[in-house]
Protein backbone atom coordinates (compact mmCIF):
# COMPACT_ATOMS: atom_id res chain seq x y z
CA UNK A 1 0.00 0.00 0.00
CA UNK A 2 2.89 2.33 0.82
CA UNK A 3 4.25 1.97 -2.66
CA UNK A 4 0.92 3.11 -4.15
CA UNK A 5 0.93 6.17 -1.90
CA UNK A 6 4.47 6.87 -3.03
CA UNK A 7 3.47 6.57 -6.70
CA UNK A 8 0.55 8.92 -6.18
CA UNK A 9 2.81 11.46 -4.46
CA UNK A 10 5.32 11.17 -7.31
CA UNK A 11 2.56 11.76 -9.86
CA UNK A 12 1.39 14.85 -8.02
CA UNK A 13 4.90 16.22 -7.49
CA UNK A 14 5.74 16.06 -11.19
CA UNK A 15 8.98 15.06 -12.79
CA UNK A 16 12.38 15.84 -11.36
CA UNK A 17 14.49 15.03 -14.43
CA UNK A 18 15.28 17.44 -17.24
CA UNK A 19 14.73 17.32 -20.97
CA UNK A 20 17.83 17.12 -23.14
CA UNK A 21 18.99 20.71 -23.76
CA UNK A 22 18.65 21.66 -20.09
CA UNK A 23 21.78 21.24 -17.96
CA UNK A 24 21.58 19.95 -14.42
CA UNK A 25 23.33 21.99 -11.74
CA UNK A 26 26.69 20.64 -10.66
CA UNK A 27 26.70 20.00 -6.96
CA UNK A 28 29.75 20.89 -4.82
CA UNK A 29 30.33 17.18 -4.23
CA UNK A 30 30.50 16.37 -7.95
CA UNK A 31 33.68 14.51 -8.81
CA UNK A 32 34.96 15.42 -12.25
CA UNK A 33 38.30 14.86 -13.96
CA UNK A 34 41.26 14.83 -11.59
CA UNK A 35 43.26 18.05 -11.82
CA UNK A 36 47.01 17.78 -11.27
CA UNK A 37 49.18 20.56 -9.93
CA UNK A 38 52.83 19.73 -10.75
CA UNK A 39 54.10 22.48 -8.49
CA UNK A 40 52.85 20.70 -5.40
CA UNK A 41 53.58 17.12 -6.37
CA UNK A 42 56.48 15.51 -4.50
CA UNK A 43 56.39 12.31 -6.52
CA UNK A 44 55.44 10.08 -3.62
CA UNK A 45 53.21 7.99 -5.98
CA UNK A 46 50.60 7.35 -3.30
CA UNK A 47 47.94 8.29 -5.85
CA UNK A 48 49.19 5.59 -8.19
CA UNK A 49 48.88 2.96 -5.45
CA UNK A 50 45.44 4.19 -4.41
CA UNK A 51 44.12 4.18 -7.96
CA UNK A 52 42.11 0.96 -8.26
CA UNK A 53 41.26 1.47 -11.93
CA UNK A 54 44.91 2.09 -12.88
CA UNK A 55 44.07 5.41 -14.47
CA UNK A 56 47.13 6.96 -12.84
CA UNK A 57 50.59 5.86 -13.92
CA UNK A 58 53.83 6.88 -12.34
CA UNK A 59 57.29 6.39 -13.77
CA UNK A 60 60.29 7.35 -11.70
CA UNK A 61 63.32 8.53 -13.65
CA UNK A 62 66.69 9.96 -12.84
CA UNK A 63 66.09 13.37 -11.31
CA UNK A 64 62.53 13.51 -12.60
CA UNK A 65 59.31 11.53 -12.66
CA UNK A 66 56.40 11.22 -15.07
CA UNK A 67 52.87 11.32 -13.79
CA UNK A 68 50.09 10.29 -16.21
CA UNK A 69 46.36 10.32 -15.90
CA UNK A 70 43.95 8.56 -18.27
CA UNK A 71 40.39 9.90 -17.86
CA UNK A 72 39.08 7.08 -20.06
CA UNK A 73 40.03 4.61 -17.34
CA UNK A 74 39.12 6.75 -14.33
CA UNK A 75 36.09 5.78 -12.24
CA UNK A 76 36.10 9.10 -10.36
CA UNK A 77 36.22 7.40 -6.99
CA UNK A 78 38.25 10.25 -5.51
CA UNK A 79 40.69 8.01 -3.64
CA UNK A 80 43.74 9.64 -5.24
CA UNK A 81 42.60 13.11 -4.18
CA UNK A 82 41.82 11.85 -0.71
CA UNK A 83 45.27 10.28 -0.34
CA UNK A 84 47.35 13.18 -1.70
CA UNK A 85 49.06 14.67 1.35
CA UNK A 86 50.45 17.60 -0.65
CA UNK A 87 47.07 18.54 -2.18
CA UNK A 88 48.56 18.30 -5.66
CA UNK A 89 45.41 16.58 -6.89
CA UNK A 90 41.92 18.00 -6.79
CA UNK A 91 38.57 17.04 -8.26
CA UNK A 92 37.39 19.14 -11.16
CA UNK A 93 33.78 20.18 -10.85
CA UNK A 94 32.99 21.16 -14.40
CA UNK A 95 35.75 19.32 -16.21
CA UNK A 96 33.77 16.23 -17.03
CA UNK A 97 31.39 15.18 -19.78
CA UNK A 98 28.79 14.08 -17.25
CA UNK A 99 28.67 17.51 -15.66
CA UNK A 100 27.26 18.69 -19.03
CA UNK A 101 28.85 22.08 -18.52
CA UNK A 102 31.12 21.73 -21.52
CA UNK A 103 29.79 22.50 -24.97
CA UNK A 104 31.57 19.53 -26.48
CA UNK A 105 32.22 16.50 -24.29
CA UNK A 106 35.60 14.81 -24.73
CA UNK A 107 35.48 12.30 -27.56
CA UNK A 108 38.14 9.70 -28.11
CA UNK A 109 38.47 7.05 -30.77
CA UNK A 110 41.53 5.16 -29.60
CA UNK A 111 42.41 3.86 -26.19
CA UNK A 112 44.41 6.32 -24.10
CA UNK A 113 43.74 9.29 -26.38
CA UNK A 114 42.68 11.46 -23.48
CA UNK A 115 45.71 10.50 -21.44
CA UNK A 116 47.72 13.42 -20.15
CA UNK A 117 51.30 13.14 -18.91
CA UNK A 118 53.46 15.49 -16.88
CA UNK A 119 57.19 15.17 -16.47
CA UNK A 120 58.21 16.86 -13.25
CA UNK A 121 61.75 17.47 -12.08
CA UNK A 122 62.50 16.18 -8.63
CA UNK A 123 63.44 18.86 -6.17
CA UNK A 124 65.80 18.61 -3.26
CA UNK A 125 63.99 18.08 0.06
CA UNK A 126 64.67 21.58 1.43
CA UNK A 127 63.67 23.35 -1.75
CA UNK A 128 60.63 21.10 -2.05
CA UNK A 129 59.48 22.02 1.44
CA UNK A 130 60.06 25.69 0.75
CA UNK A 131 58.10 25.50 -2.51
CA UNK A 132 55.25 23.70 -0.82
CA UNK A 133 55.10 26.28 1.95
CA UNK A 134 55.06 29.09 -0.60
CA UNK A 135 52.47 27.35 -2.68
CA UNK A 136 50.21 26.80 0.31
CA UNK A 137 50.33 30.45 1.23
CA UNK A 138 49.82 31.64 -2.36
CA UNK A 139 46.83 31.21 -4.72
CA UNK A 140 46.20 28.60 -7.43
CA UNK A 141 47.79 30.57 -10.29
CA UNK A 142 50.94 31.23 -8.28
CA UNK A 143 51.26 27.53 -7.50
CA UNK A 144 51.08 26.55 -11.16
CA UNK A 145 53.69 29.12 -12.11
CA UNK A 146 55.98 27.95 -9.33
CA UNK A 147 55.56 24.37 -10.48
CA UNK A 148 56.41 25.15 -14.08
CA UNK A 149 59.44 27.14 -12.98
CA UNK A 150 60.51 24.15 -10.94
CA UNK A 151 60.62 22.04 -14.07
CA UNK A 152 57.13 20.63 -14.72
CA UNK A 153 56.60 19.91 -18.38
CA UNK A 154 53.09 18.96 -19.42
CA UNK A 155 53.41 16.51 -22.25
CA UNK A 156 51.00 16.23 -25.12
CA UNK A 157 47.70 14.50 -24.64
CA UNK A 158 44.00 14.82 -25.25
CA UNK A 159 41.86 17.60 -23.90
CA UNK A 160 40.60 17.05 -20.38
CA UNK B 1 -18.70 -13.37 -41.34
CA UNK B 2 -18.18 -12.81 -45.02
CA UNK B 3 -14.85 -12.11 -46.69
CA UNK B 4 -15.39 -8.35 -46.92
CA UNK B 5 -16.20 -8.03 -43.20
CA UNK B 6 -13.25 -10.22 -42.32
CA UNK B 7 -10.89 -8.08 -44.42
CA UNK B 8 -12.33 -4.86 -42.98
CA UNK B 9 -11.83 -6.18 -39.44
CA UNK B 10 -8.32 -7.38 -40.16
CA UNK B 11 -7.11 -4.36 -42.11
CA UNK B 12 -9.13 -1.40 -40.83
CA UNK B 13 -10.86 -1.68 -37.47
CA UNK B 14 -9.85 -3.08 -35.04
CA UNK B 15 -7.16 -4.45 -37.35
CA UNK B 16 -3.98 -2.93 -38.71
CA UNK B 17 -5.14 0.64 -39.47
CA UNK B 18 -6.32 1.08 -35.89
CA UNK B 19 -4.07 -1.41 -34.10
CA UNK B 20 -0.68 -0.13 -35.28
CA UNK B 21 -1.18 3.51 -34.11
CA UNK B 22 -2.90 2.14 -30.99
CA UNK B 23 0.14 -0.06 -30.35
CA UNK B 24 2.47 2.95 -30.48
CA UNK B 25 0.04 4.95 -28.34
CA UNK B 26 -0.20 2.25 -25.67
CA UNK B 27 3.57 1.81 -25.65
CA UNK B 28 3.90 5.56 -25.11
CA UNK B 29 1.23 5.57 -22.37
CA UNK B 30 3.00 2.73 -20.58
CA UNK B 31 6.45 4.34 -20.79
CA UNK B 32 5.18 7.82 -19.96
CA UNK B 33 3.03 6.79 -17.01
CA UNK B 34 5.80 4.63 -15.51
CA UNK B 35 8.20 7.55 -15.97
CA UNK B 36 5.84 10.02 -14.27
CA UNK B 37 5.30 7.62 -11.39
CA UNK B 38 9.09 7.45 -11.02
CA UNK B 39 9.48 11.26 -11.23
CA UNK B 40 11.00 11.16 -14.71
CA UNK B 41 10.00 13.17 -17.78
CA UNK B 42 9.41 10.13 -19.96
CA UNK B 43 9.41 9.95 -23.75
CA UNK B 44 7.67 12.46 -26.06
CA UNK B 45 4.35 11.45 -27.59
CA UNK B 46 5.78 10.37 -30.94
CA UNK B 47 8.76 8.47 -29.51
CA UNK B 48 7.53 4.88 -30.15
CA UNK B 49 6.70 5.83 -33.76
CA UNK B 50 10.10 7.45 -34.35
CA UNK B 51 11.82 4.50 -32.67
CA UNK B 52 10.09 2.26 -35.19
CA UNK B 53 11.03 4.50 -38.14
CA UNK B 54 14.62 4.79 -36.94
CA UNK B 55 14.98 1.03 -36.58
CA UNK B 56 13.51 0.50 -40.05
CA UNK B 57 16.24 2.75 -41.45
CA UNK B 58 19.09 0.82 -39.85
CA UNK B 59 20.81 -2.15 -41.39
CA UNK B 60 21.30 -5.44 -39.62
CA UNK B 61 24.96 -6.27 -38.98
CA UNK B 62 26.18 -9.62 -40.32
CA UNK B 63 25.55 -12.50 -37.95
CA UNK B 64 27.73 -15.37 -39.04
CA UNK B 65 26.54 -18.81 -38.06
CA UNK B 66 22.93 -17.79 -37.47
CA UNK B 67 20.08 -18.94 -39.70
CA UNK B 68 19.11 -15.61 -41.29
CA UNK B 69 15.80 -16.72 -42.71
CA UNK B 70 14.53 -18.03 -39.39
CA UNK B 71 15.72 -14.93 -37.57
CA UNK B 72 13.83 -12.76 -40.06
CA UNK B 73 10.72 -14.96 -39.99
CA UNK B 74 10.02 -14.98 -36.24
CA UNK B 75 9.25 -11.27 -35.81
CA UNK B 76 7.08 -11.28 -38.94
CA UNK B 77 5.08 -14.24 -37.67
CA UNK B 78 4.73 -12.55 -34.27
CA UNK B 79 3.45 -9.31 -35.85
CA UNK B 80 1.00 -11.18 -38.09
CA UNK B 81 -0.33 -13.23 -35.18
CA UNK B 82 -0.73 -10.23 -32.87
CA UNK B 83 -2.42 -8.20 -35.63
CA UNK B 84 -4.73 -11.15 -36.36
CA UNK B 85 -5.59 -11.41 -32.67
CA UNK B 86 -6.55 -7.72 -32.56
CA UNK B 87 -8.61 -8.15 -35.74
CA UNK B 88 -10.62 -10.95 -34.13
CA UNK B 89 -11.74 -8.85 -31.15
CA UNK B 90 -15.48 -8.14 -31.37
CA UNK B 91 -15.24 -4.42 -30.71
CA UNK B 92 -18.18 -3.24 -32.77
CA UNK B 93 -21.67 -4.59 -32.04
CA UNK B 94 -22.81 -7.33 -34.47
CA UNK B 95 -19.48 -7.24 -36.28
CA UNK B 96 -19.61 -10.88 -37.20
CA UNK B 97 -17.40 -13.69 -36.08
CA UNK B 98 -17.65 -17.43 -36.21
CA UNK B 99 -18.08 -20.31 -33.81
CA UNK B 100 -14.69 -21.17 -32.33
CA UNK B 101 -13.04 -17.80 -32.98
CA UNK B 102 -12.12 -17.70 -29.27
CA UNK B 103 -9.84 -20.70 -29.78
CA UNK B 104 -8.21 -19.00 -32.77
CA UNK B 105 -7.75 -15.83 -30.70
CA UNK B 106 -6.08 -17.78 -27.88
CA UNK B 107 -3.78 -19.47 -30.39
CA UNK B 108 -2.87 -16.15 -32.02
CA UNK B 109 -2.25 -14.54 -28.62
CA UNK B 110 0.16 -17.35 -27.76
CA UNK B 111 2.01 -17.33 -31.07
CA UNK B 112 4.18 -14.22 -30.36
CA UNK B 113 5.35 -15.85 -27.15
CA UNK B 114 6.32 -19.03 -29.04
CA UNK B 115 8.09 -16.90 -31.66
CA UNK B 116 10.09 -15.15 -28.90
CA UNK B 117 11.15 -18.53 -27.49
CA UNK B 118 12.14 -19.78 -30.94
CA UNK B 119 13.94 -16.52 -31.79
CA UNK B 120 16.03 -16.69 -28.64
CA UNK B 121 17.18 -20.21 -29.41
CA UNK B 122 17.71 -19.40 -33.11
CA UNK B 123 19.99 -16.51 -32.21
CA UNK B 124 22.47 -18.91 -30.55
CA UNK B 125 23.25 -16.23 -28.00
CA UNK B 126 23.63 -17.27 -24.37
CA UNK B 127 21.48 -14.30 -23.33
CA UNK B 128 18.86 -15.23 -25.93
CA UNK B 129 18.79 -18.80 -24.73
CA UNK B 130 18.42 -17.77 -21.08
CA UNK B 131 15.61 -15.36 -22.04
CA UNK B 132 13.87 -18.03 -24.10
CA UNK B 133 14.11 -20.59 -21.32
CA UNK B 134 12.62 -18.04 -18.93
CA UNK B 135 9.85 -17.18 -21.40
CA UNK B 136 9.04 -20.87 -21.81
CA UNK B 137 8.88 -21.46 -18.05
CA UNK B 138 6.76 -18.35 -17.57
CA UNK B 139 4.48 -19.23 -20.47
CA UNK B 140 3.78 -22.69 -19.04
CA UNK B 141 2.97 -21.10 -15.68
CA UNK B 142 0.65 -18.24 -16.60
CA UNK B 143 -1.07 -19.98 -19.49
CA UNK B 144 -2.66 -22.54 -17.17
CA UNK B 145 -4.48 -19.75 -15.34
CA UNK B 146 -5.08 -17.67 -18.48
CA UNK B 147 -6.55 -20.48 -20.57
CA UNK B 148 -8.60 -22.00 -17.76
CA UNK B 149 -10.09 -18.60 -16.94
CA UNK B 150 -11.16 -17.92 -20.52
CA UNK B 151 -12.32 -21.47 -21.18
CA UNK B 152 -14.42 -21.48 -18.01
CA UNK B 153 -16.12 -18.22 -19.05
CA UNK B 154 -16.79 -19.74 -22.46
CA UNK B 155 -18.00 -23.04 -21.02
CA UNK B 156 -20.42 -21.30 -18.69
CA UNK B 157 -21.95 -19.49 -21.68
CA UNK B 158 -22.01 -22.65 -23.84
CA UNK B 159 -20.14 -20.95 -26.65
CA UNK B 160 -16.68 -20.42 -28.05
CA UNK B 161 -17.81 -17.43 -30.09
CA UNK B 162 -16.22 -14.16 -28.99
CA UNK B 163 -19.18 -11.95 -29.84
CA UNK B 164 -21.53 -14.08 -27.75
CA UNK B 165 -19.09 -13.92 -24.84
CA UNK B 166 -18.73 -10.14 -25.15
CA UNK B 167 -22.50 -9.63 -25.03
CA UNK B 168 -23.08 -12.22 -22.29
CA UNK B 169 -24.61 -10.98 -19.01
CA UNK B 170 -22.13 -10.26 -16.23
CA UNK B 171 -21.87 -12.99 -13.61
CA UNK B 172 -19.45 -13.42 -10.69
CA UNK B 173 -17.69 -16.06 -12.82
CA UNK B 174 -17.23 -13.51 -15.58
CA UNK B 175 -15.51 -11.10 -13.19
CA UNK B 176 -13.42 -13.91 -11.70
CA UNK B 177 -12.24 -14.83 -15.18
CA UNK B 178 -11.42 -11.21 -16.04
CA UNK B 179 -9.46 -10.89 -12.79
CA UNK B 180 -7.49 -14.03 -13.65
CA UNK B 181 -6.75 -12.64 -17.12
CA UNK B 182 -5.58 -9.36 -15.57
CA UNK B 183 -3.24 -11.27 -13.27
CA UNK B 184 -1.73 -13.05 -16.28
CA UNK B 185 -1.35 -9.99 -18.52
CA UNK B 186 1.88 -8.63 -16.90
CA UNK B 187 3.58 -11.95 -17.65
CA UNK B 188 2.16 -12.04 -21.16
CA UNK B 189 3.37 -8.49 -21.84
CA UNK B 190 6.75 -8.97 -20.11
CA UNK B 191 6.36 -6.08 -17.71
CA UNK B 192 7.39 -5.90 -14.07
CA UNK B 193 7.26 -7.97 -11.94
CA UNK B 194 7.44 -10.58 -14.72
CA UNK B 195 9.90 -8.89 -17.06
CA UNK B 196 12.20 -11.90 -16.85
CA UNK B 197 12.53 -12.93 -20.50
CA UNK B 198 13.88 -9.55 -21.61
CA UNK B 199 15.39 -8.57 -18.27
CA UNK B 200 17.30 -5.36 -18.93
CA UNK B 201 20.61 -4.86 -17.12
CA UNK B 202 20.63 -8.57 -16.47
CA UNK B 203 20.63 -10.55 -19.71
CA UNK B 204 20.69 -7.50 -22.07
CA UNK B 205 17.34 -7.98 -23.76
CA UNK B 206 17.07 -11.76 -23.70
CA UNK B 207 15.83 -13.23 -26.98
CA UNK B 208 16.11 -9.80 -28.66
CA UNK B 209 19.85 -9.46 -27.97
CA UNK B 210 20.94 -10.45 -31.47
CA UNK B 211 18.24 -8.42 -33.20
CA UNK B 212 18.73 -5.02 -34.80
CA UNK B 213 17.26 -2.81 -37.49
CA UNK B 214 13.95 -3.67 -39.19
CA UNK B 215 13.70 -7.02 -37.41
CA UNK B 216 13.89 -5.34 -34.01
CA UNK B 217 11.33 -2.80 -35.25
CA UNK B 218 8.99 -5.69 -36.01
CA UNK B 219 9.51 -7.09 -32.51
CA UNK B 220 8.68 -3.67 -31.03
CA UNK B 221 5.56 -3.51 -33.17
CA UNK B 222 4.60 -7.03 -32.18
CA UNK B 223 5.01 -6.07 -28.52
CA UNK B 224 2.76 -3.05 -29.01
CA UNK B 225 0.16 -5.14 -30.81
CA UNK B 226 0.26 -7.63 -27.94
CA UNK B 227 -0.60 -4.72 -25.65
CA UNK B 228 -3.59 -3.83 -27.84
CA UNK B 229 -4.72 -7.46 -28.05
CA UNK B 230 -4.27 -8.22 -24.35
CA UNK B 231 -5.92 -5.08 -23.03
CA UNK B 232 -8.50 -5.29 -25.83
CA UNK B 233 -9.49 -8.79 -24.74
CA UNK B 234 -10.20 -7.47 -21.24
CA UNK B 235 -12.04 -4.48 -22.74
CA UNK B 236 -14.31 -6.66 -24.90
CA UNK B 237 -15.13 -8.88 -21.92
CA UNK B 238 -16.03 -6.04 -19.57
CA UNK B 239 -17.39 -3.41 -21.98
CA UNK B 240 -21.12 -2.88 -21.57
CA UNK B 241 -23.04 -3.39 -24.79
CA UNK B 242 -25.30 -0.40 -25.25
CA UNK B 243 -27.87 -0.68 -28.01
CA UNK B 244 -28.04 2.71 -29.72
CA UNK B 245 -29.47 2.87 -33.25
CA UNK B 246 -27.26 5.76 -34.40
CA UNK B 247 -23.61 6.12 -33.45
CA UNK B 248 -23.53 2.84 -31.58
CA UNK B 249 -20.38 1.74 -33.38
CA UNK B 250 -18.54 4.95 -32.45
CA UNK B 251 -19.63 4.62 -28.84
CA UNK B 252 -18.54 0.98 -28.73
CA UNK B 253 -15.15 1.91 -30.21
CA UNK B 254 -14.72 4.74 -27.70
CA UNK B 255 -15.64 2.47 -24.77
CA UNK B 256 -13.20 -0.14 -26.08
CA UNK B 257 -10.36 2.40 -26.29
CA UNK B 258 -11.19 3.91 -22.88
CA UNK B 259 -11.24 0.56 -21.08
CA UNK B 260 -8.04 -0.55 -22.85
CA UNK B 261 -6.44 2.74 -21.81
CA UNK B 262 -7.52 2.14 -18.21
CA UNK B 263 -6.05 -1.36 -18.25
CA UNK B 264 -2.77 0.00 -19.66
CA UNK B 265 -2.62 2.55 -16.81
CA UNK B 266 -3.36 -0.17 -14.26
CA UNK B 267 -0.61 -2.42 -15.61
CA UNK B 268 1.80 0.52 -15.79
CA UNK B 269 1.15 1.31 -12.14
CA UNK B 270 1.86 -2.31 -11.30
CA UNK B 271 5.07 -2.19 -13.35
CA UNK B 272 6.19 1.01 -11.61
CA UNK B 273 5.33 -0.30 -8.15
CA UNK B 274 7.10 -3.63 -8.38
CA UNK B 275 10.56 -4.98 -8.99
CA UNK B 276 11.47 -7.95 -11.14
CA UNK B 277 10.86 -11.33 -9.53
CA UNK B 278 13.19 -14.26 -9.95
CA UNK B 279 11.99 -17.05 -12.24
CA UNK B 280 11.32 -19.49 -9.40
CA UNK B 281 9.24 -16.89 -7.53
CA UNK B 282 7.29 -16.08 -10.71
CA UNK B 283 6.55 -19.72 -11.44
CA UNK B 284 5.60 -20.31 -7.80
CA UNK B 285 3.31 -17.27 -7.90
CA UNK B 286 1.33 -18.60 -10.83
CA UNK B 287 1.27 -22.24 -9.74
CA UNK B 288 0.56 -21.67 -6.06
CA UNK B 289 -1.18 -18.31 -5.68
CA UNK B 290 -3.20 -17.63 -8.80
CA UNK B 291 -4.16 -21.16 -9.72
CA UNK B 292 -6.93 -20.70 -7.17
CA UNK B 293 -8.59 -18.26 -9.60
CA UNK B 294 -8.56 -20.83 -12.34
CA UNK B 295 -9.82 -23.62 -10.07
CA UNK B 296 -12.63 -21.37 -8.80
CA UNK B 297 -13.53 -20.35 -12.35
CA UNK B 298 -13.59 -23.92 -13.63
CA UNK B 299 -15.63 -25.18 -10.69
CA UNK B 300 -18.08 -22.30 -11.12
CA UNK B 301 -18.35 -23.10 -14.82
CA UNK B 302 -19.06 -26.78 -14.10
CA UNK B 303 -21.62 -25.77 -11.48
CA UNK B 304 -23.34 -23.38 -13.89
CA UNK B 305 -23.45 -25.99 -16.62
CA UNK B 306 -25.08 -28.53 -14.33
CA UNK B 307 -27.56 -25.95 -13.08
CA UNK B 308 -28.58 -24.97 -16.57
Amino acid sequence: MNILIMLWKNLRRGYQTLLFPAHPRVTPRFRGLVQFDPALCTGCAVCRFRCTSRAIEFKAGKGEFTWSYNPGQCTFCGRCVEGCAEHALKEGHTEHALSQQEAVPPVYTTQGELKKSYTVARRPPAAKMATTATARSAGGDARTTAGLEAGATPATGGAQ
Amino acid sequence: MNLLTALARLLIFPGLLFAVPAAWFFLWVERKSVALMQERVGPPFMQPFWDFVKLLGKSTPPRPGIAGLLMRAWPLIAVSAAAGAVGLLPVLPSSGGFEGDLILLLALLELPSICIIAAGFSSRSIFGEIGSAREAALSVSYNIVFLLAIVSIAASQHTFRLEALASAPFTPLHWLGVLAILVCLPAKLHINPFSLPNAEQEIYSGPMTEYAGPELAMWELSHGLEWVAGTGLVATLVAPHIAIPWGGAWLAACIFVAISFGVVLLLSALAAATARLAIDSSVRFYWQCTLIFAVLAVSSAIFMRFRS
